[in-house]
């Protein structure tokens, strides 16, 4: 077994499927409860323009249903990915990772701004658009081994799923985190409200790193 | 064999994706985006079918709703983002649906068809009949009772999983309610679908 994440430290057996912590998963899974916590209890910033050429400031205000509804998305985000880094099943993990897309779309959509909006759109299309590539990755894994537990792939020491599979689940997170490119998101974090927006790089990153691990393991 | 049924099957499939993401790459207007996305979501669902098995049925149902429900975020953002607020066509203004008996029958048959049916196809096909009466007569606006059979039927539905998992000796008892519980869900569903549509009030 190519063990890139170390040896599990506790497996739920579904089946041949298994929910299992290694030590890079479980620090990973810790990552996102800390920060789903932490969304939890922190009260949204609000973001000061400061007039050009003089002393004036001017705070945005958030209203409570937009608080209310960001904070939800960021929860679910949250879940989203805890769910992507625990599960040991390939199209769990591309749901999972589906759901941080559409998390991560909601998390800013609810800003009242056109320009927020519009990228909000533009990296929806995107997102969804990659689901193509990730669900096509897990349903062709499935195909060429017959099993979709990552742990009964890592099994045999050869590589069984086929290197263009892994090149499709890589770039469907790619497409659903926007992973190594957060630039193109840049227009989404300006959006006011700092917790919430953080949710949508942590958990790109989380899924983006997780997808390396199972690439690298089956 | 190189080429068995499943490889000419997905040359097919990656050979559609991929029209329809130059489609979208060559397409500039957003609405015309959001309808090619749809498309582009067809071929995905296409490769899990391919596997031709019943576990590709099963994992065809996530992918489905993953698929609507992204559909379903992004018209919202649409909508709110163009600032479109007005929709007033609210029922199909034609005399014969409007007055006639026929929606009723269509819709009592449909119903009553999905109902034999059971699962998520009878889900569906029911819900097109509830569709088919609220459209054709456009005066529901009471949904609340609506949503909440929906969630009281997924609840059923989640309950009769852990049945399953749990208790497996009780396993008619988790088919039945299962079946009954995604039944009533996908109805419900189906039917709220572009009734909640805007910001709350």
């Amino acid at each position: 077994m190519n063990e890139i994440g170390g040896q599990p430290l506790f497996l739920l057996p579904f089946g041949d499927i298994f929910i299992y912590f290694t030590p890079f998963t479980l620090t990973l899974f810790l990552l996102a409860l800390i920060f789903t916590v932490l969304v939890i209890i922190s009260k949204p910033e609000r973001q000061i323009d400061i007039v050009f050429g003089g002393d004036a400031f001017l705070a945005k205000k958030i209203s409570i249903s937009e608080m209310r509804f960001r904070r939800f998305m960021a929860i679910a985000c949250g879940l989203a990915s805890m769910g992507a880094m625990v599960t040991g099943d390939l199209f769990d993990f591309a749901l999972f990772t589906s759901l941080v897309g559409i998390c991560n779309v909601g998390i800013v959509a609810a800003v009242k701004s056109r320009h927020v909006q519009n990228a909000a759109y533009q990296y929806g299309l995107v997102a969804m658009s990659a689901t193509v590539p990730l669900f096509a990755g897990a349903a062709m894994a499935a195909a060429t081994t017959g099993t979709l537990s990552i742990l009964e792939l890592a099994r045999s020491s050869a590589s069984v799923v086929p290197l263009s599979v892994k090149g499709l689940l890589t770039l469907g997170v790619m497409g659903e985190g926007m992973a190594p490119f957060y630039a193109a998101k840049a227009e989404m974090f300006r959006a006011p409200g700092a917790p919430y927006v953080i949710m949508c790089s942590l958990s790109s990153l989380l899924i983006f790193l997780r997808v390396i691990e199972v690439v690298l393991t089956v | 064999m190189m080429w068995n049924e499943y490889s000419v099957g997905l040359a097919l499939v990656m050979l559609s994706a991929v029209i329809s993401f130059v489609a979208l790459l060559r397409e500039k207007d957003d609405l015309h985006r959001l309808l090619i996305i749809d498309l582009v979501e067809i071929p995905s669902l296409a490769i899990i079918a391919l596997l031709g098995t019943d576990l590709a049925e099963a994992l065809i149902l996530p992918g489905l709703v993953v698929g609507i429900a992204e559909l379903l975020a992004l018209s919202q953002i649409y909508v709110t983002k163009e600032g479109l607020r007005e929709r007033p066509v609210r029922s199909l203004h034609i005399e014969v649906v409007e007055l006639a008996h026929a929606p009723i029958i269509i819709s009592a048959l449909l119903v009553g068809y999905g109902i034999v049916l059971t699962g998520f196809t009878g889900g569906a096909v029911a819900a097109l009949g509830a569709i088919f009466f609220l459209v054709s007569r456009g005066n529901a606006d009471k949904y609340e009772l609506v949503e909440m059979a929906s969630g009281i039927a997924w609840a059923a539905w989640i309950a009769s999983f852990f049945v399953f998992m749990f208790f497996p000796q009780y396993w008619y008892a988790g088919v039945m309610g299962a079946a009954v519980g995604i039944l009533i869900k996908v109805v419900a569903k189906m039917s709220l679908v572009g009734s909640m549509w805007g910001e709350a009030e």
